[in-house]
């Protein structure tokens, strides 16, 4: 009740404060607007907005090439012809989001009605409902195309029919043509010519890079603004002890812990309130300002839970400042190095799956990384709750690691 | 009376140093106690161990009969302490401040409301009880500040140098409300300064502090007795044992010795006096009187009558301050 107490006071004091109210809630906005736009701009002016399909012709028929110039021509997609062995690279090392297989024999197949297989290969965590638009595509103009041949299929047969029966039975010809036809195109749909199997392979490779501007801007900079709240619980027990309220408060019956609680709470309050304003923003403000609306995804939950675990993270973190740090000076140097070091090593400038490339493994050694990731996997990627696990123990990991080392280190007197 | 307050050789160090060295002192019920002496003496690390912010190294100490080792959290229930900062928050107002604390000791509803508009009596502030702290003037800063230690009505009351940088007018009001705490409520209060006048005005006992030791404990009437009547510095340029038992024979003179003790300008010397250094070259002699203006003519006397140039003289009417020289060698204000 008394970490209650001191919370709410916390509180108080800190939304009095309208230079933190403006640093808390202000400057995000701020840089998620500029960001946000910025990119919007540069993705308006210089990308192309179809999505891009890796096409692997080991046909090279004419129908292979009609089947590439349909893609091409329904308006979403652009074929990128490429080699298989090029492909299968960029799969592996996470290029490539997905690529379409026209096995060869393609053409003659088709034409002759022979049944054949198109394979299009999708990354594990590729974007979930782009593969499906993908897919519905090439089944679409593969079924355009597997009935047109059918029905020039059936004609020719007609012709034949017709040039061997004498004139006197014409007349069943003209009954038996459409007969025919039907029954061709009951055949082609029980048994396509083309079908289209889709491959995902088991192995886990980089995210993919599509999205837009505002999901990532959004998670990435209220990652960065949750985490440097930790600086205003470091300097609320700092300002607490040089004004001595922290021995006033020794001395009355509370304990340690309430004491480090209280601390801790208005931080992780004021965080969630972050969150809330930030994302509220992305998915409101942002339309309204001509930008692309932030989604939360088909997760919320998580994202939710993702939310509660960085900003007990970052409450933590402000518990090790305060530990550390001897002087307000200290604080500030000691929260701009570290607050904003790990803010841009953990990706809230700049995409973690573009970082990553150089980085590597060395992004994960800062809480930043694994928010931002379950963030990327729950926002871009569309995971569900089960894929941002690692995540989730990460940061509860950090958590208790910054608030352990907080405690040890602390000088209450 | 019984004791509020019963303190065991304590002591407190920090790493090699030891800031406390074995005190031992009780305190009555309702009885207001100094604890006088220099920055530095040890009189904070006492209050923070009687007050559970820091644990005695050894020794210990039972307020209220609860012992500060084991039962902590009783003890600091019967607790309340003004720290020597003001220990506020300046954003918030004096009412939210006062709630705030009241709070953490357990106080809600209306008696939480009384006991803050009764606090803010006693204090004469509850027109500005609304305005934020960071408005007020330094005095009215720890007026507040009292206050805070006040709200849950604690049965002692540590006030640790409560009146630094205050003007003379809010000092005085502090002053009064020691005192009618005291008197009205029958609060034990332990009261520590390095203004003896303070000490002197409001505690009936007094414990003067050096070094992390009590030098001296008594009431203040007993104290300041061990000075007698006074005591003169006089300068010389030579002295001899010969001298000093010559001088401790005088009438109205009960001891004579050769002092390290620094002496102070006259207090209405001016810049021109404090130009001048404080020692003469030569000895110093402490002179204990039994009445110092009647010393001094015969002090002065033997010494021209025996063609001893004195180099300096100084008069220190008996208090407190003068005790703490006496007893110490050292100023309280060094």
């Amino acid at each position: 009740m008394n970490a209650l107490h001191i919370a709410v006071k916390d509180l108080e004091i800190l939304f009095r404060d309208r230079g933190t109210a403006i640093q808390l809630l202000g400057l995000p906005l701020i840089f998620i607007l500029v960001f946000s736009g910025a990119l919007q701009t540069l993705a308006s002016g210089q990308q192309d907005t179809r999505l891009p399909l890796a096409v692997i012709d080991e046909d090279s028929g004419p129908l292979a090439q009609a089947l590439k110039d349909d893609i091409d021509a329904s308006g979403g997609i652009y074929v990128v012809p490429t080699e298989r062995a090029a492909a299968e690279s960029a799969l592996d090392k996470g290029e490539l989001a997905r690529a379409l297989f026209i096995p060869p024999g393609f053409s003659a197949d088709v034409t002759a009605g022979r049944s054949t297989r198109l394979r299009l290969i999708s990354r594990p965590d590729a974007h979930a409902p782009r593969t499906e638009a993908v897919r519905l595509v090439i089944e679409g103009v593969a079924r355009d195309m597997a009935l047109e041949s059918q029905i020039l299929l059936s004609l020719q047969q007609m012709g034949e029919m017709m040039a061997n029966i004498p004139d006197a039975f014409a007349v069943l010809a003209v009954e038996k043509g459409p007969a025919q036809a039907r029954a061709q195109f009951e055949a082609s749909r029980a048994r396509p010519l083309v079908t289209l199997t889709t491959v995902v392979p088991e192995r886990t490779v980089a995210a993919e890079e599509v999205t837009t501007p505002a999901q990532l801007a959004v998670p990435s900079f209220t990652v960065l603004f949750v985490f440097l709240t930790a600086q205003a619980t470091a300097r609320s027990i700092y300002d607490e002890k040089r004004v001595g309220s922290f021995r006033r408060l020794l001395a009355s019956p509370i304990s340690k812990a309430e004491l480090l609680i209280g601390k801790m709470l208005p931080n992780v309050i004021a965080s969630l309130i972050q969150v809330v304003v930030i994302f509220g923003f992305g998915m409101v403000g942002l339309p309204l300002l001509g930008q692309p609306a932030f989604s939360l995804g088909n997760a919320p939950l998580s994202v939710a839970l993702i939310a509660l675990l960085m900003a007990f993270c970052s409450s933590g973190l402000g518990i090790l400042i305060a530990a550390l740090a001897r002087t307000e000076n200290q604080i500030g140097g000691l929260s701009a190095v570290i607050l904003w070091a790990m803010g841009i090593l953990g990706g809230s400038f700049i995409p973690i799956f573009y970082l990553e490339r150089f980085l590597g493994p060395l992004m994960r050694v800062v809480p930043h990384y694994w928010a931002n990731s379950a963030f990327t996997a729950l926002l871009v990627r569309g995971a569900g709750p089960g894929e941002v696990l690692p995540q989730m123990l990460a940061l509860l990991i950090f958590t208790s690691g910054f608030f352990a080392v907080g405690v040890w280190k602390f000088e209450f007197d | 009376m019984p004791a509020i307050i019963e303190v065991e050789n304590l002591v407190k160090s920090f790493g090699d140093f030891k800031a406390v060295k074995g005190v031992n002192f009780s305190v009555e019920e309702g009885e207001v106690f100094g604890l006088l002496g220099p920055n530095g003496a040890g009189k904070t690390t006492i209050i923070s161990m009687l007050t559970g912010i820091l644990k005695p190294t050894s020794g210990t100490a039972r307020i209220g009969g609860y012992d500060i080792r084991t039962e902590m959290g009783r003890a600091k229930t019967l607790n309340g302490l003004v720290p020597q900062d003001l220990a506020l928050y300046p954003t918030l107002s004096a009412r939210t401040n006062l709630a705030f604390f009241g709070r953490v000791y357990g106080l809600k509803g209306r008696e939480l409301k009384e006991r803050i508009a009764d606090v803010l009596r006693i204090v004469s502030l509850t027109e500005r009880a609304d305005e934020p702290i960071e408005t007020f003037s330094g005095g009215m800063k720890r007026r507040i500040n009292i206050a805070a230690g006040l709200v849950h009505q604690p049965r002692v009351l540590f006030l640790d140098e409560p009146t630094v940088g205050v003007d003379p007018q809010s000092r005085n009001h502090i002053f009064e409300s020691v005192l009618r705490l005291n008197r009205e409520r029958d609060m034990s209060i332990i009261y520590t300064s390095h203004y003896m006048e303070e000490v002197e005005l409001l505690c009936s006992r007094a414990a003067i502090i050096d070094e992390g030791r009590i030098v001296a404990l008594d009431t203040i009437k007993n104290l300041i007795g061990l000075l007698g009547g006074g005591v003169i510095h006089v300068g010389v340029e030579r002295a001899d044992p010969g001298l000093l038992s010559k001088l401790a024979a005088l009438p109205m003179v009960k001891e004579a010795a050769l002092s390290t003790a620094p002496v102070s300008a006259p207090p209405d010397a001016g810049a021109e006096a404090s130009e001048r250094p404080p020692l003469a070259a030569g000895a110093m002699i402490k002179i204990v009187t039994e009445r110092s203006q009647q010393a001094v003519v015969n002090v002065i006397g033997h010494l021209n009558n025996h063609n001893i140039p004195l180099t300096s003289l100084e008069i220190l009417e008996p208090n407190l301050e003068s005790v703490f020289l006496h007893l110490t060698g050292k100023k309280l204000r060094d």
